[in-house]
């Protein structure tokens, strides 16, 4: 029961519906933006998104070109100088068994970093691809996969992952593995519960009566039409990564030595924490910018890139 | 699904930990049957076959309640039962601390939206809940430290749950309260961030809503009528989130008591998988899926508790 009032005009409120590319390509009277350029102004106008985003590619190049700025990598051991406080040859000094501190944060930072995207990435594309599959397949298929994920829901995660992890000896790309085979479910059936609306719709229906293959409608119609939800997912996965992998780190079922994680180095930290402070200092503080930075981006993308966003005023 | 889990859990374990490591490192070296024999008595043996294993165990804790021991003969059972206490107070004293913080907090800061105090409150939560509990915990540990030091005497504790040379039932409160207060206070600050960002958005949405209004049309004062009216509904889902919290805090808790060096649950779940011992394994995944489950009905009650539209018909 809609009343057309003439003054009120028309909202697009649906960000699903793509503009016609007419309207996109000639803007009317220089005030249609762009789907693009609304969202790099919507993320713009949130100081603590940028903030964030300045932060972590900060963050990016310290562990891409860190190595450069020292003599030293993080494997090297100086036997003249074991727990040493920070001085001109060790900027931020040594740890107990001689390695300098500095470059084993830079490769810590580097490992945990590369451990998160990936993982991260790799949840959301088969969360997406699955519940979406599941969602436009329906009946048995349906059920199968929801059973699966459901099952999964239930048993004991962090268990697992330490009981695997411990016995992969801490390589890292096991590790990688074994977080993403655990990480994919909750965001699966998030997927699946918006593309049960989305299968109903009328593109979707078209397409299959136009004979579209099922993955095609998929890879073209569904998952496209969650990209924004997917987006926010994944940075806010590389959050809950990077705190479970360096937790499990810390606790020695994670990334093990010889090689660094900002898990390990924090353990590294919290048994000399009264002797050598600053062997937790910069790993602290690396993982909290990290962790804050990723933070600030993800509730900035999650308002520019609502539909329903209220972050206020001319978008 | 407990039950599920468990087994499935049992599985895993004997699949992924070997308690014979343990008898490898004795001097004098042990022959492997001699390992078998003595593991044999624990239920523990690898030449046995697995079902009839399982079996063995799955009866011992129908029948007596008996959940095995470790594969050094300690019974699991004594190891539960006592860790289960120290993790209790660890973990109530913070939900209950952090629930009030987090939830005081949202409600001060909703009904003063945009202005100082609700920005300032904001930015201290948004890194609040993105600290890694480990940088959380030792930076507490440095603070207490510094404070120690500048008192000249050990004000509070940093590791153990208590001291074994007190004596006497004051003393010994208040030697408890002083182990006490800083994995309590680390593990606040890591949760009661999440209820304060949950229930500000929520009571902003209730709080321009027409029963708030109406409230204050009949003559209460605005903090009266947020209280009464906008703060009841806004609850319930605070509440659920807080009752499912439960079986998180324990995960969480792994960390702080490695940091504190409390010797409850979350530190059972590290040294029993350290130590290959499975049935230790079992019993802390099934404690955790119990935990699990209630947390799901704490959060039903407390929506009948909160809901007033919810009824709990007795036919």
């Amino acid at each position: 029961m809609t009343i057309n009032l003439p003054g009120v005009p028309l909202t697009v409120a649906d960000v699903e519906s793509k503009p016609p590319p007419a309207e996109e390509r000639m803007p009317r009277r220089g005030r249609r933006l762009s789907r693009r350029r609304l969202y790099l102004r919507r993320f713009l106008r949130n100081r603590g998104a940028v903030a964030g985003l300045v932060i972590l590619v900060l963050l990016i190049l310290f562990a891409l070109l860190g190595s450069l700025l020292t003599p030293y990598t993080y494997t090297d051991v100086d036997f003249t100088s074991l727990t040493m406080p920070p001085s001109p040859e060790h900027v931020l000094g040594t740890n107990g068994t001689g390695n300098d501190t500095y470059a084993q944060a830079v490769h810590g930072l580097r490992r945990s970093l590369v451990i998160a995207l990936a993982v991260s990435l790799l949840t959301t594309v088969i969360s997406a691809f699955v519940g979406a599959a599941a969602a436009y397949f329906g009946g048995t298929a349906e059920k199968l996969i929801l059973g699966i994920v459901h099952f999964l829901l239930v048993v004991p995660a962090f268990l697992i992952l330490a009981l695997v992890s411990q016995e992969a000896g801490g390589d890292w790309k096991v590790l990688i593995v074994v977080l993403t085979a655990f990480g994919w479910m909750l965001n699966a059936r998030v997927v699946w519960s918006l593309s049960t609306s989305l299968r109903e719709r009328e593109y979707v229906q078209a397409a299959r009566f136009m004979g579209v293959g099922s993955v095609r409608i998929v890879l073209r119609h569904l998952i496209p039409n969650i990209g924004s939800l997917l987006i926010v997912t994944f940075t806010i996965g590389v959050v809950a990564i990077v705190t479970l992998e360096t937790a499990l780190s810390f606790i020695g079922f994670g990334v093990q030595l010889p090689d660094v994680s900002l898990g390990t180095m924090l353990s590294d930290g919290a048994n000399t924490i009264s002797s050598a402070p600053w062997l937790f200092y910069f790993p602290a503080a690396l993982l909290t910018l990290l962790t804050v930075s990723m933070a600030l981006i993800g509730d900035g993308l999650r308002d520019a890139l609502d539909p329903t966003s209220r972050s206020g005023g001319r978008a | 699904m407990i039950v599920v889990a468990t087994n499935l859990t049992y599985f895993l374990a004997n699949s992924f930990l070997d308690p014979r490591a343990n008898y490898l490192q004795l001097r004098p070296p042990r022959s492997p049957e001699q390992i078998s024999r003595s593991l044999a008595q624990y239920n523990l043996s690898p030449d046995a076959p697995l079902l009839d294993r399982w079996w063995h165990w799955i009866t011992g804790i129908v029948l007596h309640w008996d959940w095995g021991s470790s594969p050094v003969g300690e019974s699991v059972n004594s190891q539960i039962a006592f860790r289960m206490g120290i993790s209790a107070q660890l973990l109530l004293l913070s939900l209950i601390l952090s629930t009030v913080i987090g939830v005081g907090l949202g409600v001060y800061t909703a009904s003063r939206q945009y202005r100082f105090a609700d920005r300032f409150h904001q930015g201290l939560s948004i890194a609040a809940l993105n600290i890694h509990p480990a940088v959380a915990g030792l930076a507490v540990v440095l603070l207490a430290i510094a404070l120690n030091q500048t008192l000249g005497t050990t004000l509070l504790f940093v590791a153990g749950a208590q001291s074994p040379t007190v004596s006497g039932f004051w003393p010994l409160v208040v030697d408890r309260i002083q182990h006490l207060v800083l994995p309590t206070l680390s593990l606040t600050v890591i949760s009661y961030a999440g209820y304060h960002l949950l229930q500000r958005s929520l009571l902003l949405d209730n709080i321009n809503s027409d029963y708030v209004r109406m409230a204050r049309a009949k003559g209460l004062t605005r903090q009266e009528a947020i209280r009464r009216h906008g703060l009841r509904t806004s609850l319930i889902p605070v509440a659920t989130s807080i009752a499912f919290a439960v079986p998180a805090l324990f995960t969480g808790a792994v960390i702080t008591e490695t940091i504190f060096a409390w010797e409850g649950m979350g530190r059972y779940l590290v040294t029993t998988i350290s130590k290959n011992d499975i049935h230790g394994v079992v019993a802390v995944a099934a404690f955790g899926a119990l935990m699990t489950a209630i947390g799901a009905i704490l959060a039903d009650i407390a929506v009948v508790a909160l809901d007033p539209r919810v009824r709990v018909t007795s036919s």
